[in-house]
């Protein structure tokens, strides 16, 4: 009888311990408990190729993302036990167990990287070819490497981040189970507006635009560093989101954001035909004319490219340099002079009475009068 | 602008010269309030990516109310700008055309010769001015310049907003009303107007902390502040040093022959 209490009462402990340790819902989706391990912080190795690779999965972000319902075994398929060995690279084409609502079939990206096989990313070419450096290419996780939701609400005209309890209350009024209402509302209000920071989609192109070797192998102009130097990248960097980023120029209005096209393709948004239709849609430029197409966004200061540019800058650069090298050299000259004020290698005649002086001064001005 | 001021005001046994009038000098604080706000909301956003630019620009309003504030101020500058020109063209008015044509002198070279001598302009004095400077400076001679009313660095520190509004004020309009003008010009006037404003504002910014400062705020004499600006008179020791010819004059005109002092060499009187 006593044993039996005891059991009890070890049992009853861990029970509160797990209650109040390991709070229900963190494991909703981890019905194979794959958090056990990937919980840990450091759960990492270094491998075959010599890379540093942590496991380790961060609850609280994936609990933020639009993965949030998959479950580990959704997207990992190739694990069947655990502990699992190394597991291959996830395949984001597959179709996964989420149905998509609007369909009724099961949800799959499968569009999406047809999409890309059309745009300036693709691996292959227009003949179905492969293209030379296919490393170069991004996949999937190559810009999205972090999903998140953004969601936004807008209060009394005021865009305020995070989900608006006022809103989530008219929701909840009839949609009353599950979660259904906080993911809609995250799903639809993350795509009203900008997914990311803006800032934060510079940084994606940048990894590989910004890439010295790799715009070597394609022969890519510096388009990171001269959007920096425009107005739109410097108010960006200083907080606005009012800015275009590169997907707003790169993307034609109402199209899949992921065609992204050469300008050398005539449907692309920044074809020399289209620029002036993007430049003024109707959040940016509406009131401009069709002539603002010929402002020139990237631009490298490269004589051959760009040449007012380039001898502008020459001319203010020289004018620069002269101005402030003559006043700098001359204060640092006068400062000196202050330290042997009487020498000099020649000295004005001594006996000169200044009286004379003054006289001189007073018959010039007699004359002008 | 009724109340005289007296061209020689002796306070405590002191001299003291009038140089600016009230006019002038409330031009002037326009002119270097406007600067300065413009500086402040125009350098974070050309260096954006500098540590301290996000900070600056969030006090100074950040990117909805710093662009209004530089706008403004540049619009202020510009009316100053319109401003000046109109005083400057009737002073010259009232003091030389009307003067020339009560004696029937008014011809095209008599009216040119009349706007080369207007104190603010660069003549052959200054070239010689400056000439003298660098052999004072290098040790070729051990007495300074001796400058009229206005010394050939008080005309470039004139001239240099002078030359810069008419290159930063159109440029930065260009790209306030970038849409309207895209209407009339191609795009690429845009990016001409770009450099334009950005690098004449660096080279402006430079020459104002550097040289002006210099001039007024840093040098021995001055530090920490000159005064001249604010109260309109200069005091006997950086008169003589910076305009002894003019202030010979001066001393005559107001009968004070008798106390003008010799020039000063580098803190020792030189034996004449």
């Amino acid at each position: 009888m006593r044993n039996i209490l005891s059991v009890y009462f070890i049992f009853c402990l861990l029970t509160v311990t797990g209650i109040l340790f390991f709070p229900p819902e963190v494991y909703a989706v981890d019905e194979l408990n794959c958090l056990q391990c990937h919980k840990h912080r450091g759960l990492s190795r270094i491998d075959e190729d010599g890379n540093f690779r942590l496991f380790y999965i961060n609850q609280e972000l994936y609990e933020s993302g639009p993965h949030r319902h998959n479950k580990c075994k959704d997207c990992h398929t190739d694990i069947e036990r655990i502990p699992h060995d190394p597991a291959k690279k996830v395949n984001c084409t597959q179709e996964c167990h989420i149905v998509e609502p609007s369909g009724q079939r099961k949800f799959s990206h499968k569009s999406v990287a047809k999409t890309l096989t059309q745009s300036a990313h693709s691996k292959i070419d227009k003949n179905g070819l492969p293209k030379e450096h296919q490393e170069d290419y991004p996949d999937c996780k190559s810009c999205h490497d972090q999903p998140l939701y953004r969601p936004f609400s807008a209060f009394k005209g005021d865009k305020i981040p995070g989900v608006s309890k006022r809103a989530m209350g008219r929701c909840k009024s009839c949609h009353t189970g599950g979660d259904f209402a906080e993911d809609f509302y995250d799903h639809v209000t993350t795509r009203l507006h900008k997914t990311r920071f803006p800032m934060e989609t510079i940084e994606v192109c940048a990894k590989c635009h910004e890439d010295e070797e790799m715009r070597k192998r394609h022969e890519l102009d510096d388009v990171i560093t001269s959007y920096k130097e425009t107005f739109h990248g410097k108010l960006l960097t200083l907080g606005s989101e009012r800015m275009p980023d590169c997907l707003d120029c790169h993307i034609v209005a109402g199209e899949n954001s992921h065609l992204i096209e050469s300008k050398t393709e005539p449907t692309s948004a920044v074809h020399e035909n289209n620029v002036s239709t993007t430049c003024r849609a109707s959040e940016c430029h509406e009131k401009a004319g069709p002539m603002l197409a010929g402002f020139q966004t990237h631009v490298t200061y490269d004589r051959k490219k760009y040449p007012l540019q380039f001898y502008m800058l020459v001319f203010f650069k020289a004018l620069m340099a002269f101005v402030l090298y003559f006043f700098l050299v001359l204060i640092f000259l006068e400062l000196m002079r202050r330290l042997f004020p009487t020498f000099a290698f020649f000295k004005e005649k001594k006996r000169e009475d200044y009286h004379e002086y003054v006289k001189l001064i007073k018959d010039s001005n007699r004359n002008k009068h | 602008m009724s109340k005289r001021y007296a061209p020689i005001v002796r306070k405590d046994g002191k001299l003291y010269f009038y140089r600016f009038s009230a006019h002038q000098r409330v031009q002037h604080v326009v002119l270097f309030s406007s600067v300065i706000l413009l500086a402040l909301t125009g350098f974070p956003l050309r260096h954006a990516e500098e540590p301290w630019a996000r900070p600056l620009y969030d006090f100074m309003g950040g990117p909805n109310i710093a662009p209004l504030i530089h706008r403004a101020a540049g619009s202020v500058l510009l009316a100053l700008f319109v401003y000046h020109t109109i005083y400057w063209m009737t002073l010259f008015y009232k003091n030389h055309i009307v003067k020339l044509r009560e004696e029937k002198r008014l011809t095209v070279r008599s009216f040119f010769k009349a706007l080369l001598s207007l104190e603010m302009v660069p003549n052959k004095k200054d070239l010689f001015d400056i000439i003298h400077l660098w052999k004072y400076l290098l040790y070729f001679t051990n007495r300074p310049p001796r400058h009229d009313r206005m010394s050939w660095r008080e005309k470039f520190d004139y001239f240099a907003p002078y030359w810069g509004i008419p290159i930063l004020g159109p440029a930065g309009v260009a790209l306030w009303w970038r849409d309207e003008l895209s209407h009339y010009v191609p795009g690429i006037v845009l990016n001409a107007a770009y450099i334009m404003h950005t690098d004449e504002a660096l080279l402006a910014v430079l020459f104002l902390f550097f040289v002006h400062w210099y001039n007024v705020h840093y040098s021995p004499e001055k530090f920490p502040a000159a005064t001249v600006w604010l109260t309109g008179y200069l005091n006997e020791h950086d008169m003589m040093h910076e305009h002894y010819n003019e202030y010979i004059s001066i001393m005559i005109e107001n009968g004070l022959e008798h106390e003008i002092k010799p020039q000063s060499f580098g803190g020792k009187d030189y034996e004449w």
